[in-house]
């Protein structure tokens, strides 16, 4: 491996490593850089007797200075942008950033002179959860795999069916 | 107060087990779409790729790139090309680089690029 | 020393203060200086005349003067008692606080303020007076001086309505309450042949029963006006706010508390048996008063009106606290009867402590920052440190919480009232009760209430630029420094205060508290064993102890790397102003709004035009809770009274024959009544 991959490794290990620190106990603070909130309602039936992400030792908390997780969904609207970076600053280290929906991936709507169109503009996201909006089942996966407790599926996908053309 | 709890006992534990076991209801979620290769003509792909709200399916030359993370799972890719396309039941799409969600699709007849 | 010697050297020393004033010229620098100092060691012999009193017991009585106290129509008889005692070192650290304040107070050095320091001296020497007073006249004479020179302190201020209006429902109201005292004295008087108040307490069983009720009847509601229960209170908010900071701090620290010795002379020394029935009536007076005043402070963004009612709401504890008392005597309950009593006088001395504190640093707020207005200030912790600290230490103790005084002495009161179980009679056990569960309320709201009257003018930002460019140099920090030690003294002192104030109330009621009161290392109990009991001075070792626990946590785990600062979370906003923060108004509105049935606020809204988006000119916006007391009691008294002097204004028409013919008439009335 190039010094640089060396390097890139480590990283990679250093922040799997606090992340692993959450591995039990993480508190995430939900952002709306401008959604249809439809992310939002998936995102609160995770605290519904039904998916209980409290049984994970996840729990949702409004302020940003006890949050170790930032939860962004929406297309990250310009006149937002200072916010969503506010809030960001206001989160102690470590932190993860986690975007969700379309909207916040890039997709549904293009960068204009309204919005960014995609969250990985304004912060740096460590995982990125597809859907429109995500089950909360997906946003589940998506934070065991922020968190180290699951391994990531997607990059192994190939979502295509019967083999060779 | 009381019928509510003879429900609740006759109705169990409802929450799901994930990730422990897999959950039930996976299976009747939306879910980003799946290609047949076989199917995937240039012609077929760009009638996807103007049919797709959300600019997750793109031709590039002799591939198809699909964004799987642009997707929103609107389905208009599947009835306009319902041999090429059909649901994937995949809902565990957690990535933690962006790239690793854009797939491309070599189409048929192309040469792997 | 006795006790009266360091009295008549306390009253020696506030003369030549007050003739300092008038007559050493402009009061700047060395005149001033001197004048205070002289004030201050007035005070100090006070607090030492007080202090002895206390130990010694009643001093026999002293006619002082001789053909000068003839002028005074009476004999000038002078006695110290061990209960004067105890309001007499409230009256020293008073006065010697004031005197310290007062050299930086900003007094402009004009013959207006030499005036004003006169008075302010003689009012101390008419204070000491009151307490020392021996017979009926010399205490109603003294009563009088200091009311009026109260008055002169009010009115000092320049001249506005305001301040007339006040300082006139200072002088009305205690003039009503003179002419009530007078006459209970009088009926005590004539009952007992005596002018002497031993006399009058030794011969109170003469007086028949209904006289005696009477009389204390009358002294309560004469006494009430001064010292400020509802609904004779009307003159608190009215006249602190226009009077100056130390003129203000004088009459919530001592003044009303002067009201308060003249109800616990005639409950507890002239006629200290009577029926339950006044006991009761007492302490309903006072915890209505008590809860009324709290609620009515909430609804306050002056802080000199703010804590006037807070004193209100104090003078009602203190007061339940004798009505109790009363009641448990009645009932036979001795133990409960003295014990009452000293935790009443133990509430007195912490009230008049903070309280003076919490005044002082009103002044100094508003010679700093302008204003008296909480939304107008804020941040005050962060501009005036020194300050800031001496304010919190007086909200902490009259918010009543540990380990400060204010929490002991309530903390006995409690006690005392909760033993109600003990008078074997369900009514009055219940009433007890009720009166209990009132101070609980008043005392929950007294929390809130400071932590909004703390809260809004010195933490968070400062809502003007006045308020930001508010500083404490120049600022007085002694006076107020030398309350905040007598707080904490006073509260981690406690077992010794008690022991002194046991001392002094076994001379009033004969009742040896000491005992049980206090059985040795440092523990209180109140009353009767195996009920309750608690260390004031444990109490503040722990909980400095405690703090220490986090501190070294917090040294030793501290990160090694450079901490990062960052801006408060503000929930994000562009562009976070000051104004933005709470308010005193939205910070007290849900206790308003749950209690709206008494503020009855009416509230006026105008609008430049119809539109109801309101975007064509400013909204003009008015709520006001409405004065309940001034309109619905006093101004239909007033009415009647305009109404019986237009009645029997022809009489006085001018004309010099009917006036002739008035004493001509006069006389044939004397000579027939004297005929017959």
């Amino acid at each position: 491996m190039s010094p640089g991959g060396q390097e890139q490794a480590a990283a990679e290990d250093l922040r799997h490593a606090v992340r692993r620190q959450f591995g039990r106990s993480l508190h995430i603070r939900t952002l709306d850089t401008g959604s249809c909130a439809a992310c939002e309602q998936e995102i609160r039936m995770l605290a519904a007797p039904h998916y209980d992400l409290q049984r994970l030792g996840f729990f949702f908390t409004p302020a940003p200075r006890h949050a170790d997780l930032l939860l962004v969904t929406g297309p990250m609207l310009r006149a937002f942008a200072a916010a969503a970076g506010k809030t960001y600053d206001a989160m102690p280290g470590p932190k993860l950033v986690v975007a969700t929906g379309a909207c916040a991936l890039g997709g549904v709507y293009q960068p204009d002179a309204f919005s960014y169109g995609s969250v990985g503009e304004v912060l740096p996201v460590d995982v990125w959860i597809p859907g429109c909006p995500p089950s909360p089942l997906a946003l589940l996966q998506g934070l065991l795999v922020a968190v180290g407790r699951l391994a990531g599926k997607v990059s192994a996908l190939s979502f295509t069916v019967g083999g060779e053309p | 107060m009381p019928q509510w709890f003879i429900r609740g006992l006759r109705r169990g534990v409802v929450t799901t087990r994930y990730p422990a076991r897999p959950d039930p209801s996976a299976s009747t979620l939306p879910g980003p779409p799946a290609f047949r290769p076989r199917a995937l003509t240039r012609a077929v792909a760009d009638t996807l790729a103007r049919v797709c709200p959300s600019r997750a399916i793109a031709r590039d030359r002799g591939t198809l790139v699909f964004d799987a993370g642009a997707c929103t799972a609107c389905g208009r890719c599947r009835d306009a090309e319902p041999s090429a396309v059909i649901w994937s039941r995949e809902f565990e799409l957690a990535a933690t680089d962006r790239p690793s969600l854009v797939k491309r699709i070599q189409l048929r007849g192309e040469e792997s690029q | 020393m006795t006790a009266l010697a360091l009295f008549g050297a306390a009253a020696g020393l506030w003369a030549l203060a007050a003739l300092t004033a008038l007559l050493a010229g402009p009061p700047k620098g060395a005149v001033m200086r001197s004048c205070c100092g002289l004030s201050a060691l007035g005070g100090a012999a006070a607090v030492a005349g007080g202090i002895a009193a206390l130990l010694s017991g009643d001093s026999r009585v002293v006619s002082a003067g001789g053909s000068a106290a003839a002028v005074l129509a009476g004999s000038l008889q002078l006695q110290a008692t061990s209960l004067s005692g105890v309001f007499a070192v409230l009256l020293g650290v008073v006065a010697a606080a004031i005197a310290l304040y007062l050299p930086r107070s900003g007094k402009e050095p004009s013959a207006g303020t030499a005036l004003y320091l006169c008075a302010y001296n003689l009012a101390l020497l008419a204070s000491v007076a009151v307490l020392a007073a021996g017979s009926v006249v010399t205490f109603l004479v003294a009563w009088e001086s200091m009311a009026l020179l109260c008055y002169v302190l009010i009115v000092h201020r320049p001249r506005s309505s305001e301040v007339a209006g006040g300082a006139f429902w200072f002088l009305a109201l205690s003039e009503t309450g003179f002419v009530l005292i007078v006459a209970a004295f009088a009926i005590l008087a004539t009952k007992t042949h005596s002018m002497e108040l031993n006399v009058i307490a030794a011969r109170a069983r003469l007086v028949p029963a209904d006289w005696r009720d009477t009389a204390y009847l009358l002294a309560l509601a004469g006494f009430g006006f001064k010292a400020g229960l509802v609904p004779l209170h009307v003159w608190l908010p009215a006249a602190h706010p226009v009077a100056p900071a130390d003129g203000s701090a004088f009459l919530s620290g001592l003044i009303v508390k002067l009201g308060v010795y003249g109800i616990a002379l005639l409950g507890f020394r002239l006629l200290p048996e009577g029926p339950a029935w006044r006991g009761v009536l007492t302490m309903a007076a006072g915890a209505l008063t008590a809860a009324i005043g709290i609620l009515y402070a909430m609804g306050e963004r002056d802080i000199k009106r703010f804590l006037a009612f807070s004193t209100i709401e104090n003078i009602g504890i203190i007061v339940t606290a004798f009505g109790a008392a009363m009641t448990f005597l009645a009932c036979g309950q001795r133990a409960l009867w003295a014990f009452l009593l000293l935790a009443g006088l133990y509430h007195v001395l912490n009230h008049g402590c903070y309280k003076t504190l919490l005044f002082l640093e009103a002044g100094v707020t508003e010679h700093a920052a302008g204003t008296r207005d909480m939304d107008r200030l804020g941040g005050l912790a962060r501009a005036m440190p020194r300050s800031g600290v001496i304010a919190f230490i007086g909200t902490l103790g009259i918010a009543a919480l540990p380990p400060l005084n204010g929490f002991v002495s309530e903390w006995l009161i409690f006690q005392g009232l909760f033993q109600g179980f003990r008078t074997h009679s369900a009514l009055t056990g219940i009433l007890i009760v009720l009166a209990a569960a009132t101070l609980g309320l008043t005392g929950g709201l007294a929390i809130y209430a400071f932590v909004r009257g703390y809260g809004i003018p010195y933490l968070g930002m400062p809502r003007t630029r006045q308020a930001a460019q508010a500083s404490e140099r120049g600022q007085p920090v002694a006076g107020p420094a030398l309350l905040a030690v007598a707080c904490v003294a006073l509260a981690v002192g406690a077992p010794v205060v008690l022991a002194g104030l046991a001392r002094g109330v076994q001379t009033a009621t004969g009742v040896a508290l000491r005992p049980v009161l206090l059985p040795g290392n440092l523990t209180v109990i109140p009353a009767h064993t195996k009920f309750s009991g608690f260390s004031p001075t444990y109490l503040t070792v722990f909980l400095l102890a405690v703090l220490v626990v986090p501190a070294l946590i917090y040294l030793a785990g501290r990160p090694r790397a450079a901490s990062v600062t960052v801006p408060v979370w503000d929930g994000g906003m562009l562009a976070f102003r000051a104004r933005m923060q709470y308010s005193a108004m939205t910070f007290s509105a849900p206790t308003r709004v749950t209690f709206d049935a008494l503020y009855r606020p009416s509230v006026s809204v105008q609008r430049a035009s119809d539109d109801p988006a309101g975007s064509s000119g400013p909204v003009h916006y008015e709520a006001e809770a409405t004065p309940v007391f001034e309109r619905y009691l006093y101004r239909p008294v007033v009415r009647a009274v305009e109404w019986v002097a237009d009645f029997v204004r022809p009489l006085q028409s001018g004309d010099v024959n009917l006036y002739l013919l008035y004493v001509f008439v006069a006389v044939l009335v004397a000579y027939l009544i004297a005929a017959l």
